[in-house]
C-alpha cells in the first residue's frame, strides 16, 4: 500500500449504499447532430464500486456519452440517472474527469492549477493544497509542483491531469483513455491507484481502445457500436457465453494440420505460436491428436476468447 | 457562485501578476501627465527672446505699434492656459524702422536669413491705406501670431483715424475696449465657469482609458477563451462549472483587473499629481463634480466590461487567434464611431440624435459620459443608459456561454452564423 493518506469518501445520505447498486443508469439515450446520430438509444447499467470498462471502435459514441454524462451535452431523448437520482449539476462535484484530450492551463503552476480545479470541485483552499501535494509525492513530480505546466513533459502532464481528476475523492470517476502517454513504470502507478479506488467502493468508468487493460481491469463492460450497445454485461459471463472455442500452440514441425478444415475453422500464426479457432462442434481433443502426430507440441491450451477477438467479432456482425 | 468565484480569482490574479498589467498600471498615468502637461510645455520650449523689426512711415506709428504688441498678450486657441504665460515685455525686442525703402526691405530680409532678427513687419502709410501689411518671417506666422499682429494694427489705425476725427485718445480707447464674452454653465442648477478645454481633457481621458484597457485585457480574454477551446481545458473545465459560471466568472475577474487599475491610478494621481496639479492657477477650473466622477468610474467599468464580453464572442466563435483579429473590427467600430462624434456631443449634447446614441450599450461608454461632462442630462437618461448596458452585458454574456459550452465540441473551422445559430439551439438546455 502506498503511504498516501487515502481520502474518506465524502458522506452522502445512504453511504452505506451495498456495492452491486446501480451507480449510473442510462436509458434509451439518445443524442444527434444534425443528420448525425452520436448515439441512439443506449441503455446501460453501471454498477456502484468496481471498474467498468467501455469500448467500441472509433466514432462509435463513447465520447459523446461521456459528455451527456458530464453534464457537457444534454441527451436529446432518454434519461440519465446517478446514484439513484436523475443526474444534475449537484452531481458534478461527486465525478472526476480526465478527458481524452488533455487540457490544462500551459502558463500555470502545477501546485496552483491542481488547487484551481480542486477548488472548482468543491475544496477548500488549504485542503486542495493538501491532497495536491500528497499525490504529487506518490506519482513522484513532488520537485516540480512549483513549476509551469508548459515546463513539464507530456507524461508529467499527463499525471497532473489524473491527480486533477481525482483529487476531489470523487464517487464515479470517468477515464477516457488514462494510459496513454505513460511509461510502463508510471501505468502501473496510476493502475494501482485505479484498483486501490475501485477497492475502496468508487466506481470507475473505463473507456478504452486496448483490450488488454480492460481484460485485466474491468469486471464488466459494455462495448457499443453506432451509438448503440451491443454486448454488455459482465466479462466473465459474457466470455464464458463464447465457449471455448480457442486453442493456443507452440509446436515444431509440420503445421499441415491446421489446414484441417473439418476442425480448424480460422487461425492466426503469431511466430512464437499460433492461435486456433475450432471449427463448430469440433472436438478440441481431436486436434491434439492429429497435432501431436504432426509435430512436436511445447504447449496446447485450450482457452476463452480473448476480448479483442469478441470485439472483431461482436463489432463484425453489428456492421453487416 | 462558488465555481464563479473560483473562476474569478483565477482570472484575476492571472492577468494583475503579468507584465502587462504591471506596464499599463505604471506607464497609463506618466502617458496621461504627459499628455496633459507635454503641449504646454512644447508651447513654452519654442519660445525665445523674438526680435522684431517694425518698418513704418513715422517713428510716431511704429511706436504706438510697438506699445500696442509688447502690451496684449499673444492671442490663442488656449487663451486661459497661455494668458499666465503670456510673452511679456523682457522676451522681445521690438526695433522701429523708418527707413521704407525697397533697398532697405533687401536688408532686413538679408538679415532674417542670417537669424540677425526673427521677422519684420512692413508698415509704410502705402501699406496701411491698401489694407493689407506683411510679415516677413524666418517662420511663417500661426494663426495666433496673425492674430496678435493684425490686433494691434488694427487697433493702432483704429485709434488713429478716430483721433483723426477728432476723439481724444482716452475716447477711442474706451470706444475700442473688446467685449469679452464669458461663458457659465448650468450643473444642478447652479452657475459655474465653463471650463471649456479642461472638460474636453476629461472626456480624451475616458476615451484613451477605455481604448486602452479594452485593446489589451479585452485581447486577453479572446485569448483566454480561445486557449481554453484549443487546449481542451474547456472539457475540464465544464465537468466542473456550468458554462454561465466560468464566462461570469472570467469576465467578473477581467472587470476586478480594470477596478483595480482605476484605484491604483487614482492613489497614484492622488500621490503623485495632485500637488503639482494644485499649483496649476486654473486648477478650480479642473475640479470634477462628484456626478462626473461617479460616472467616469461605471462607464469606464460598464464599457470596459462590455467591450470584453464581445472580445469573448469573438474567442467563442473562432478557433485561432488570427480569425479573432480579424473580427476585433466589430469591438473597433463602435469605439472609433463614439470618437467621432465626439464633436456633435460636445457641441449639442442634448440633440435627439446625440441622445439616442448615448443610449445604444456600444457608444454609451463615451458619448454618454461626455454628455454628462459637457451638461447634465436627465437622470432617468443616464439610468436608462446604465440599465440597457448591464442587461447588454447579461445577455451577451449568456449568449457566449451558449456558444462556448459547444466549442467544446468543435475542430479546426470558424463557425458561420448558421452553424453558431445551431449550436445555440443545441446549448438551449
Amino acid at each position: 500500500m502506498s503511504s498516501v493518506q487515502t481520502p474518506v469518501a465524502p458522506a452522502f445520505d445512504g453511504s452505506a449504499r451495498s456495492v452491486g447498486a446501480d451507480a449510473v443508469q442510462l436509458t434509451g439515450v439518445r443524442k444527434c447532430y444534425d443528420e448525425f446520430v452520436a448515439v441512439s438509444d443506449l441503455t446501460l447499467t453501471i454498477d456502484s464500486g468496481g471498474i467498468y470498462g467501455l469500448l467500441g471502435p472509433n466514432g462509435a459514441g463513447k465520447t459523446s456519452t461521456i459528455r451527456m454524462l458530464m453534464g457537457i451535452t444534454v441527451p436529446d431523448a432518454g434519461q440519465i440517472t446517478v446514484f439513484g437520482q436523475p443526474l444534475g449539476r449537484a452531481h458534478m462535484d461527486q465525478f472526476g474527469y480526465l478527458p481524452e484530450e488533455r487540457g490544462l492551463y500551459k502558463k500555470m503552476k502545477v501546485l496552483d492549477h491542481l488547487v484551481f480545479l480542486g477548488q472548482l470541485k468543491g475544496l477548500t483552499s488549504t485542503e486542495a493544497t493538501t491532497r495536491a501535494k500528497a499525490w504529487c509525492e506518490r506519482f513522484e513530480i513532488s520537485s516540480w509542483v512549483g513549476k509551469k505546466i508548459e515546463e513539464l513533459s507530456k507524461g508529467m502532464q499527463q499525471k497532473v491531469q489524473f491527480i486533477a481528476a481525482i483529487l476531489h475523492d470523487p464517487r464515479l470517476i470517468i477515464m477516457d483513455e488514462p494510459f496513454t502517454g505513460l511509461d510502463p513504470a508510471n501505468a502501473v502507478v496510476l493502475k494501482d491507484v485505479l484498483l486501490e479506488m475501485a477497492k475502496s467502493g468508487k466506481t470507475i468508468l473505463l473507456s478504452t481502445h486496448r483490450m488488454d487493460q480492460v481484460e485485466r481491469l474491468c469486471q464488466s463492460i459494455c462495448l457499443i457500436n453506432h451509438g448503440r450497445a451491443v454486448l454488455e454485461g459482465d466479462l466473465n459471463q459474457i466470455k464464458a457465453g463464447y465457449g471455448r472455442h480457442n486453442v493456443q500452440i507452440k509446436y515444431d514441425g509440420d503445421a499441415h494440420f491446421l489446414q484441417e478444415k473439418r476442425l480448424v475453422q480460422s487461425f492466426n500464426d503469431y511466430g512464437n505460436y499460433v492461435e486456433v479457432r475450432l471449427a463448430p462442434e469440433a472436438n478440441s481433443q481431436e486436434l491434439l491428436r492429429l497435432a501431436s502426430s504432426h509435430a512436436r507440441l511445447d504447449r496446447f491450451e485450450v482457452m476463452e476468447p480473448s476480448l479483442e477477438e469478441i470485439f472483431i467479432d461482436v463489432v463484425g456482425k453489428s456492421n453487416a | 457562485m462558488r465555481n464563479t468565484w473560483v473562476i474569478l480569482k483565477r482570472e484575476y490574479l492571472e492577468r494583475v501578476r503579468t507584465r502587462t498589467f504591471l506596464v499599463l498600471t505604471l506607464l497609463a498615468p506618466a502617458f496621461m501627465t504627459a499628455l496633459m502637461i507635454l503641449p504646454a510645455q512644447l508651447a513654452t520650449m519654442g519660445e525665445k527672446p523674438e526680435h522684431i523689426v517694425i518698418v513704418a512711415s513715422t517713428q510716431q506709428f511704429g511706436n504706438n505699434i510697438r506699445q500696442q504688441l509688447l502690451a496684449e498678450p499673444l492671442i490663442g486657441e488656449e487663451s486661459e492656459y497661455d494668458a499666465a504665460k503670456s510673452k511679456s515685455e523682457d522676451q522681445y525686442t521690438i526695433d522701429v524702422d523708418t527707413t521704407a525703402t525697397e533697398s532697405e526691405r533687401a536688408v532686413l530680409r538679408d538679415k532674417v536669413t542670417r537669424h540677425e532678427i526673427d521677422g519684420f513687419l512692413w508698415l509704410t502709410d502705402g501699406a496701411i491705406a491698401a489694407h493689407s501689411v506683411a510679415w516677413d518671417g524666418q517662420e511663417k506666422a500661426g494663426s495666433r501670431e496673425k492674430a496678435w499682429i493684425s490686433e494691434a494694427v488694427n487697433r493702432v489705425v483704429q485709434q488713429q483715424e478716430l483721433g483723426k476725427k477728432g476723439l481724444t485718445a482716452e475716447q477711442s480707447a474706451e470706444m475700442l475696449q473688446p467685449i469679452k464674452v464669458e461663458t457659465f454653465r448650468i450643473e444642478n442648477g447652479r452657475e459655474t465657469k465653463s471650463a471649456g478645454s479642461g472638460r474636453f481633457m476629461e472626456i480624451i481621458v475616458m476615451v484613451m482609458l477605455i481604448y486602452v484597457a479594452v485593446l489589451l485585457y479585452g485581447i486577453s480574454v479572446m485569448r483566454s477563451v480561445l486557449e481554453e477551446k484549443t487546449s481542451r481545458i474547456i472539457e475540464v473545465l465544464l465537468s466542473s462549472a456550468s458554462s454561465t459560471e466560468l464566462m461570469t466568472g472570467k469576465l467578473l475577474g477581467v472587470g476586478a483587473v480594470g477596478l483595480t487599475q482605476i484605484v491604483v491610478w487614482t492613489v497614484m494621481a492622488g500621490v503623485i499629481a495632485l500637488p503639482s496639479l494644485a499649483a496649476q492657477p486654473n486648477f478650480s477650473e479642473l475640479q470634477l463634480s462628484p456626478l462626473v466622477m461617479v460616472s467616469f468610474v461605471l462607464y469606464f467599468l460598464l464599457g470596459y466590461l462590455l467591450y470584453s464580453t464581445m472580445y469573448a464572442a469573438i474567442g467563442a466563435i473562432t478557433t485561432t487567434e488570427q480569425e479573432g483579429q480579424q473580427l476585433q473590427f466589430i469591438i473597433v467600430i463602435p469605439l472609433v464611431l463614439s470618437v467621432f462624434m465626439l464633436s456633435p456631443v460636445i457641441r449639442t449634447p442634448d440633440s435627439a440624435a446625440v441622445v439616442w446614441m448615448s443610449m445604444i450599450p456600444f457608444f454609451s461608454p463615451i458619448v454618454m459620459y461626455a454628455r454628462i461632462v459637457v451638461q447634465t442630462p436627465p437622470l432617468w437618461q443616464i439610468g436608462l443608459s446604465l440599465v440597457l448596458m448591464v442587461g447588454t452585458i447579461a445577455g451577451l454574456v449568456v449568449l457566449c456561454a451558449r456558444i462556448y459550452r459547444m466549442g467544446v465540441l468543435i475542430h479546426g473551422k470558424r463557425a458561420n452564423l448558421p452553424e453558431i445559430m445551431k449550436w445555440l439551439k443545441y446549448a438551449k438546455a
